[in-house]
């Protein structure tokens, strides 16, 4: 159980910590970047500030007016009293008079409760829009990248971006940022009003805040490395769950429930342990800042109480400085919390920078020429060398050529390019060397637009969105006409099967196609591509076996689909091989051999050999695998 | 426990301590009390503190624990539960079990506990002190904060069935994101980005409408809690102001009133809280309970035959086996006969959903058959799981293995701890060693999440050597083979039939390479067999097979070129 040192780390604990860790608090490049975003809803900006500044006049009026209850109506009536001795002093103006501030003090607290309404409404509205459109910006941008962008980044982590940082970066335009600006603003507007009410009083606060400010904050850099631990051991129990859960079949069978137990038990403590680390700075943490409170509440108790004896200070000026206290100190208690959204903001914000700076390879061209549609469909691989990187070339000067109308067969060893030659005329990627053309045009500088109008994709385990069977053969593309469907579904043989299925076309598709077989899938792929009316197909056979009459309908299906059409096919089946124009065999990385299926059994080279093997083989006689 | 009442008194005593210096300085009293009253403050606050803090510490402590009690019973009901649970349920509705619904019970019983008590000592407390003071301004002070209470309870399941319409938005964004990303190459070739960009769009924009629905009700609460709370004083600044006037009370309870009702506020809105998360919690119970009363109906019998796995020759028999999964519409599998002499291969090949994989959990007793599967002739109600699983060893399709060190997941297999020696033994048998020998950990590196990432083929040839090291009576492997390319295939064939010498050998596959030289082949179709015998037999009797063959054989010389 010795690891090395170097690979102790859970990606999944760098993951959950790459919030809190390496990032600046305070990042004014960031800033200024997430306010254009802010911009075009300033007006709503504008809004959310004024509910929070009336709402604080609001608060800071209520105890005022207690205060001017206490020190008015109330102080003069029992100095009157006072004065009259017998005490039958006529108190009805008084009374009145104490009315009146009850009467303002019930319209105030009526018009604040419409601002707590709009504070928490307003401000959300105003987070909300601007993150919609962040969010929007950022899918539209990462579906703008090349291929090898995704190839390059687990989808789970890009699912996180557009996710996950997006929500952080909701807590600082709701939470975060407006209301941590306005807790500073509040904080000295309230220590100022403490200072007209008693300059005394108000220096022993001033005296005596930064004790709770320094508590909060070294309690809350404390509670952040506790909680990060605690999230690391959670996320390493739940994964282990996860992954017995994964395995349940080889841990049944191999009679180890109790060893996966005692495994489960000791993350369990682990997680228990670094629970306990939390538990003990929080329960140390609210009665320190209870008695430090608590301190300042008795030290102006302590010095007011001499002041009230003296008369230079009134009962209402107490209790308007204690109202004012309690508003002066509940956003300093806050203060680390909002710190804590604000850096988990930032360092959200900066990995969606990350990507949005990534500039999508492949481009369209300043001066793009768009293809005809429909466009002939003549292809021309010239000379093309393709490296990932700076790597060794996957494949090296193929030159080749599709005429109008016909199918060229790749075939060839798992590597030996083919895949690559599809990318390459899919433009997933750009040659390094050489070109690919159709109808004479560099694929660099046409529009991908009007190419991809063209083209009929079916791939190996071919995708499947959720919605329904007839939203996976449209896909969006709003030249596919119900005729071409019922055509397509007819040409391809899917017909028969989406009949028998219970509401025909408008049947759910189920997640990744789960409701559909193997068989059905690459049925529906077919179909797919043929109700685009393609000039020009892609095709990438599967490899999975199906039973008899599923593969004679998939071939019958696939025959139709490349008739009098443009086509680059990666056979695996030997009727599609047979049937095409022409073959072309890759190996390593080159084009080996070229020709019809009969100009290649005449030519004697690798072909003719599989060929030759073939037939033997069918005579079920000698056996070259050994 | 007792700490409670202990805080939450001194908290209505320091109030009082305040209120009546108060008092005390309007009686014009001289204010030489006060340093020795604050000192008294501050003292008893400080024990108040101390109780504070064992309070919390062990109340929330209590929770943990039970927490992770109740997750290690919940983990281990789920290792004892049979396959079809499994099956059935979806791996994240048993992960929430076991997270989400823990936690909802969990903070009920902690925080929620502790908030609830102190409220229950508090809140009566406060107004027992205050009634004695003046009946009456208590009396219009708790109506509002009842109104707290009420509205809380009222708005309550609003806000939770919008909280719900928020998650689900979430998902939905999630959903579409991870969609579109993991079908990129589909989503290229058909220039489909605009399209998917408007989709999210509108997912992200519903998401907006439902957040904004939600604050609307969250400002809601939040209005109405304050406007109840400001509302308690209001009777105070009138009635109190009124009965001070009056003479009847002094400053000081004013004060008392004050003071007492900022701080029954908290635990209010607090008993508010925990009324909205009671009927979740009661929910998850239901949940977990639900869970840990299933029941498991592959159980040893009564009477096992007394034999360990050291005894069985490892001849299987099948006799009219039939599985349907529950709540499928037909059978995996359908009457297959079969009898697999002990030490002999059986192969079982088919098209992709042809039955292979269950017909193969059948064997380990993963699942109960209609029919009977024997081993050395002795039917499953006779033999004890530790005795057949124990015969047994399995590699499983998915090559699955422990995100742990490479020498813990070979033993896995084992039943002791293994020397070395044995341990390279396995590992060379499955034709691992050149690539163990390049970890940097050696075997205890780790692999998987948190190590280094093995291919396909490494981590097949891996659960080879797990299965190796149990030293089984009959293998089982499960299309073992098909992520390997045809050289380590070939290999890998060889050291299997090495390792298989003395073993009964179950293998599916989806290449028939792997199977020809089997004794026997079962050919699956929609789970009944089509045709059964060796390879030449095959051949001749199953078209599927044939047509299979030619083709396979195509590729196999393509990859060989």
């Amino acid at each position: 159980m010795r690891a090395p040192e170097k690979n102790a780390r859970p990606t999944e604990e760098l993951d959950e910590d790459a919030d809190v860790v390496a990032t600046k608090a305070w990042d004014w490049a960031v800033l200024r970047r997430l306010m254009r975003y802010a911009r075009p809803h300033l007006r709503m900006f504008g809004s959310s500030f004024a509910v929070l500044i009336a709402l604080f006049g609001v608060q800071l009026c209520g105890p005022w007016i207690l205060h001017n209850a206490i020190d008015g109506p109330v102080t003069r009536a029992l100095e009157a009293s006072e004065a009259v001795d017998d005490g039958s002093v006529d108190v009805q103006p008084f009374l009145r008079e104490l009315g009146f501030w009850a009467a303002g003090y019930l319209g105030l607290i009526l018009v604040g409760a419409l601002l707590r309404y709009k504070e928490v409404s307003q401000l959300a509205r105003t987070g909300q829009f601007v993150i919609h459109d962040l969010r929007s910006h950022l899918f539209a941008h990462i579906e703008r990248l090349e291929l090898a962008f995704f190839d390059e980044n687990p989808t789970g982590s890009l699912v996180t971006r557009v996710a996950g940082d997006i929500e952080n970066l909701n807590e600082l335009f709701t939470s975060g940022l407006v209301v941590l600006l306005f807790d500073l603003v509040k904080v000295l507007v309230v220590l100022g009003l403490l200072f007209w009410v008693s300059p005394e009083l108000a220096l022993l606060v001033a005296l005596l805040t930064p004790v709770l400010i320094g508590v909060s904050i070294v309690f809350r850099g404390g509670a952040r490395r506790a909680h990060r631990r605690v999230r690391a051991q959670l996320a390493r129990l739940n994964g282990y769950l996860q992954e017995v859960l994964s395995g349940m079949r080889v841990v049944q069978i191999f009679r180890r429930e109790e060893r996966v137990s005692s495994r489960f038990g000791e993350r369990l403590r682990a997680y228990l342990k670094s629970n306990f680390r939390t538990i003990f700075l929080f329960a140390l943490f609210y009665p320190i800042i209870s008695w430090v409170t608590l301190v300042i509440q008795a030290s102006i108790l302590w010095r007011g109480g001499g002041a009230l004896y003296a008369g230079t200070l009134t009962f209402g000026d107490f209790i308007l400085f204690w109202f004012w206290l309690q508003l002066f100190v509940a956003p300093i208690r806050e203060l680390g919390e909002r710190y804590n959204v604000l850096q988990s903001a930032f360092a959200s914000a900066e990995r969606i920078f990350d990507i949005l700076d990534k500039q999508p390879a492949i481009a369209p061209p300043a001066r793009p020429t768009p293809l005809p549609d429909p466009f002939r469909g003549h292809v021309r691989f010239e000379n093309v060398t393709f490296r990932y990187g700076d790597g060794e070339p996957v494949v090296r000067n193929v030159d080749f050529e599709i005429p109008p109308k016909k199918t060229v067969a790749l075939v060839g060893a798992t590597g030996a390019g083919k895949s690559t030659l599809v990318s390459l005329l899919l433009r997933y990627y750009d040659p390094s060397e050489g070109r690919v053309t159709i109808d004479g045009v560099d694929l660099r500088e046409t529009t991908l637009a009007s190419y991809r109008r063209g083209l009929g994709v079916v791939l190996q385990e071919d995708f499947l969105f959720t919605g329904s069977v007839r939203d996976n053969l449209v896909l969006g593309r709003d030249w596919v006409s119900d005729g071409s469907l019922v055509q397509a579904l007819k040409a391809s043989a899917a017909g028969e099967f989406v009949e028998r299925l219970e509401h025909g076309l408008e049947t759910e598709v189920a997640e990744r196609g789960a409701t559909l077989s193997t068989g059905e899938r690459e049925l529906v792929a077919i179909a797919r591509a043929l109700a685009g009316n393609p000039r020009l197909v892609i095709l990438d056979e599967a490899t999975s076996s199906v039973d008899s009459a599923t593969e004679a309908r998939i071939e019958a299906a696939t025959h139709r689909l490349l008739q009098e059409r443009s086509a680059l096919v990666v056979a695996h089946r030997l009727s599609t091989v047979r049937r095409a124009d022409r073959i072309l065999v890759m190996h390593r990385g080159e084009l080996r051999e070229s020709g019809t299926h009969e100009e290649l059994l005449n030519h004697g080279g690798i072909y003719a050999r599989l060929h030759a093997m073939q037939f033997r083989d069918l005579d079920g006689k000698d056996d070259p695998t050994g | 426990m007792a700490c409670i009442p202990v805080v939450t008194l001194c908290d209505i005593r320091i109030t009082l301590w305040f209120g009546d210096a108060l008092t005390r300085l309007q009686a014009r009293e001289g204010p030489e009390f006060l340093e020795q009253l604050v000192g008294l403050i501050l003292l008893i606050a400080a024990v108040q503190g101390i109780f504070r803090f064992l309070q919390r510490w062990w109340i929330v402590g209590v929770s943990r624990r039970f927490e992770i009690e109740l997750k290690q019973e919940l983990f281990d009901k789920l290792c004892g539960l049979p396959l079809d649970f499994h099956d059935k349920s979806r791996s994240g509705d048993i992960v929430s079990r076991l997270t989400a619904d823990v936690e909802n019970v969990r903070m009920l019983l902690g925080p929620g506990s502790m908030y609830v008590l102190s409220a229950l000592v508090f809140v009566p407390g406060s107004l027992f002190v205050l009634w004695r003071i003046s009946p009456v301004v208590t009396l219009a002070m708790a109506l509002p904060l009842l109104g707290v209470a009420l509205a809380m309870g009222f708005l309550t399941p609003r806000l939770h069935s919008r909280s719900t319409a928020v998650q689900e938005s979430l998902a939905e964004i999630s959903h579409r994101a991870l969609e579109s990303f993991s079908g990129a190459r589909v989503v290229k070739g058909y220039g489909l980005e605009r399209h998917e960009s408007r989709r999210f769009e509108d997912a992200s924009r519903q998401n907006r409408e439902a957040q904004i629905h939600f604050s609307k009700a969250r400002g809601l609460m939040h209005a109405a809690i304050h406007l109840a709370y400001d509302l308690a004083f209001l009777p105070v600044l009138f009635v109190g102001g009124w009965a001070m006037i009056d003479r009847s009370i002094a400053v000081g309870d004013l004060f008392k009133f004050i003071d007492l009702g900022f701080k029954v506020f908290w635990p209010v809105i607090a008993l508010g809280w925990i009324g909205g998360l009671y009927p979740r919690a009661l929910a998850s119970a239901e949940r977990i309970q639900a869970l840990l009363s299933e029941t498991s109906h592959i159980q040893d019998p009564p009477d096992p035959v007394p034999l360990d796995a050291e005894g069985i020759e490892g001849e299987l028999s099948l006799s009219n086996v039939s599985y349907r999964y529950p709540g499928a519409p037909g059978p995996a599998v359908e009457g297959v006969h079969a009898r697999v002499p002990a030490k002999s291969v059986l192969g079982i090949v088919g098209p992709t959903g042809s039955g292979k994989t269950t017909l193969l959990n059948l064997l380990g007793r993963l699942c109960d058959p209609n029919g009977e599967v024997r081993l050395d002739g002795i039917p499953p109600r006779q033999l004890s799981l530790a005795t057949l699983r124990g015969a047994l060893a399995y590699v499983p399709q998915d090559s699955f293995l422990f995100s742990d060190t490479y020498r813990a997941n070979i033993e896995f297999g084992a039943e002791e701890e293994l020397t070395d020696e044995r341990l390279a033994e396995f590992i060379q048998a499955a034709e691992m060693t050149a690539e163990t020998a390049q970890f940097r950990g050696g075997l205890d590196q780790l692999i998987g999440e948190r190590g280094v990432t093995l291919s396909g083929g490494q981590r097949q040839r891996s659960c080879i050597a797990r299965a190796l090291a149990r030293d089984p009576k009959v293998l089982i492997l499960d299309d073992a083979l098909s992520a390997v390319d045809t050289e380590t295939e070939a290999q890998l064939l060889q050291n299997l039939r090495r390792a298989g010498e003395g073993r009964t050998v179950v293998i599916a596959a989806h290449r028939l390479g792997t199977v020809k030289d089997a004794d026997q082949i079962i050919a699956l179709k929609n789970g009944r067999v089509d045709a059964q015998g060796t390879h030449e037999e095959l051949l001749e009797r199953s078209d599927w097979y044939r047509e299979t063959w030619d083709r396979q054989r195509m590729q196999k010389e393509l990859e060989d070129l």
